[in-house]
């Protein structure tokens, strides 16, 4: 008699779809918890601890982490002079890395959204692309071998009588420059291609010339955009301390200093309060930016 | 435009044309072509388990970001709640942050409290950790492509009688499987290329690609092997554009 009656109620699959249909909530709840809990419990907990270890300092005789609370380690990085001397090279080499990456990508995404035919253009971002899946590795190494002693740069350069940059700081900003390129030419080019025609030809029939037009109706409207990839680069920049390993001779970055202090030194507070130094300058130039309209196009 | 594709290129070349160079030190112009270094290179154990390891890797994280960056698309997509802006905050903010910071708070975070429960560093927590920052690749994907969608093709679906499933297998999946590509696809690249995170979560035990490349960089003997790695990551990376195009109409292969 219940066998009749249970093969009378629709199926298991029916009933859970039609109680999922009804509590909006309940598909919420069943979305994001998993998610959420992950990256909470995960990355904000394991970001929460590391900034918490910053107010904490280690036993100098047994390499312990002491839980004690105190500004010794920011009073360090302040009182240092090598600390502020690697802070200020570090963002020398962002800011460097990302006016070259700026300078390099304009006229590209330029061409690229306003000369080039449909057909071209798309074998142009292709072929900007691509290398955006190279490894990093392989692409710093690749200069590692450009800019050797005996490396493609100096056999270049050698008739024109001039000696390439070796291994050092400009060989670092290089090389950066190259890896964060695609990173500034993307967000350039799509606010180029947003960008309507018939502003330009406005412009033309106004009397501009081509520099003209670039200078006072291209380059405002792209500005967002630039400043976009801007903050791209400048904080893959930031954080580097891979590429200043392979070609930047003995030189450290603010990178190698953190990664020395969590490694080799085994001070993971001051490595702590070291890393609170990029995460800081990055908040503070998102607020700064952030009336530019550069975020939306993130 | 053509100097800026020189400057992306060039490099890229001289890397492909080294690996068959016979000068052990890569002086260059090449002294003579040999594919000595190539076949050396695929006896390799190291840089084979390596590139395993890394596989595994990738398709681990892959697999988590996925689920994960999914369920959170479709919950910022098509619902509205309190912190509903926290969430996109929170997925960005790993790979928005420096990879050294992500680094060292995730392996903070596993001596801690991993290690006492008997969990130590290996290709387990390599995963979790590059799962963290994947997540946004596949996030961003689907949210564009939900966005644009819209949610009136469910309800049509469900005014015809489908229940959730069958919309969500016949509708919503179809829709945004090509976002689901690209995103895996993108998710695999960037967790097959970190080498930041992996130093500080993979421990002593395991080594990806990356790992190996840099370790080796330094040892003048292995230097021609390395080369040929390189040289071969670099023919690699056309892979993924190419499946993209295949897949989509979308030549950027998704959105970072």
């Amino acid at each position: 008699m219940s066998a009749v009656h249970e093969a009378r109620r629709p199926s298991l699959a029916r009933r859970s779809s039609g109680a999922l249909h009804r509590r909006p909530r309940l598909r919420l709840m069943l979305l994001i918890t998993l998610p959420m809990l992950v990256l909470v419990v995960v990355y904000l907990g394991a970001l929460g601890v590391l900034l918490l270890s910053a107010f904490w300092t280690t036993d100098t005789f047994t390499g312990d982490v002491v839980r004690d609370g105190t500004f010794e380690n920011f009073r360090e990085l302040l009182a240092s002079d090598v600390y502020r001397a690697v802070t200020l090279r570090t963002v020398g080499i962002a800011s460097a890395v990302t006016v070259m990456c700026a300078v390099l990508a304009f006229p590209m995404a330029l061409y690229m959204s306003k000369v080039a035919s449909p057909r071209r253009r798309q074998l142009l971002v292709v072929a900007v692309l691509t290398p955006l899946w190279a490894s990093y590795l392989v692409k710093a190494f690749a200069w590692r071998t450009m800019l050797a002693g005996d490396g493609v740069v100096n056999w270049a350069l050698a008739p024109l009588g001039v000696q390439g940059p070796g291994f050092g700081l400009t060989a670092t900003i290089i090389v950066l420059t190259y890896l964060w390129l695609p990173f500034m030419v993307l967000p350039v080019y799509a606010g180029l291609e947003r960008l309507p025609d018939s502003l330009l030809e406005a412009s033309s029939d106004l009397g501009a010339g081509a520099g003209r037009t670039v200078r006072s109706v291209v380059l405002p409207l792209a500005f967002p955009a630039v400043v976009a990839g801007a903050i791209f680069t400048f904080s893959l920049s930031l954080g580097d301390y891979i590429a200043v390993q392979i070609v930047g001779g003995k030189s450290q970055l603010l990178g190698n200093l953190i990664q020395g202090n969590a490694g080799a030194a085994n001070n993971l507070p001051l490595a702590a309060a070291l890393a609170a130094v990029p995460v800081l300058i990055m908040v503070v130039l998102l607020l700064a930016v952030r009336r530019t309209g550069a975020l939306d196009n993130l | 435009m053509a100097l800026g594709l020189a400057f992306v290129y060039v490099p890229l070349a001289v890397v492909l044309v080294s690996s068959f160079n016979t000068d052990r030190t890569f002086g260059w112009p090449p002294s003579g072509l040999t594919l000595e270094w190539w076949s050396r290179a695929w006896d390799s154990a190291g840089a084979r388990t390596a590139l395993l390891t890394s596989v595994k890797a990738g398709l681990g994280a892959t697999a988590i970001a996925l689920v994960l960056g999914t369920m959170a698309s479709f919950a910022v997509a098509r619902y509205r709640f309190f912190g509903r802006e926290a969430v996109s905050i929170l997925v960005v903010l790993p790979i928005a942050l420096p990879g050294i910071v992500t680094g060292i708070a995730l392996s903070n975070a596993i001596t801690t409290t991993l290690q006492p429960l008997g969990v130590s560093f290996g290709l387990f927590t390599v995963i979790v950790g590059h799962a963290t920052f994947c997540v946004v690749v596949v996030y961003n994907n689907v949210l564009a492509r939900l966005r644009r969608t819209g949610g009136s093709l469910e309800e049509a679906s469900m005014d015809l009688g489908a229940d959730v499933f069958a919309t969500f297998r016949h509708v919503t999946f179809p829709a945004v499987r090509s976002a689901l590509v690209a995103g895996g696809l993108l998710a695999f690249a960037l967790s097959f290329d970190e080498i930041i995170v992996t130093t500080f979560t993979a421990g002593a035990s395991v080594q990806t690609l990356p790992v190996w490349i840099f370790t080796n960089l330094a040892r003048p003997n292995q230097a021609p092997v390395v080369n040929v790695v390189a040289a071969l990551l670099v023919l690699l990376s056309v892979l993924p554009v190419w499946l993209a195009q295949r897949i989509s109409s979308d030549p950027a292969g998704g959105r970072i």
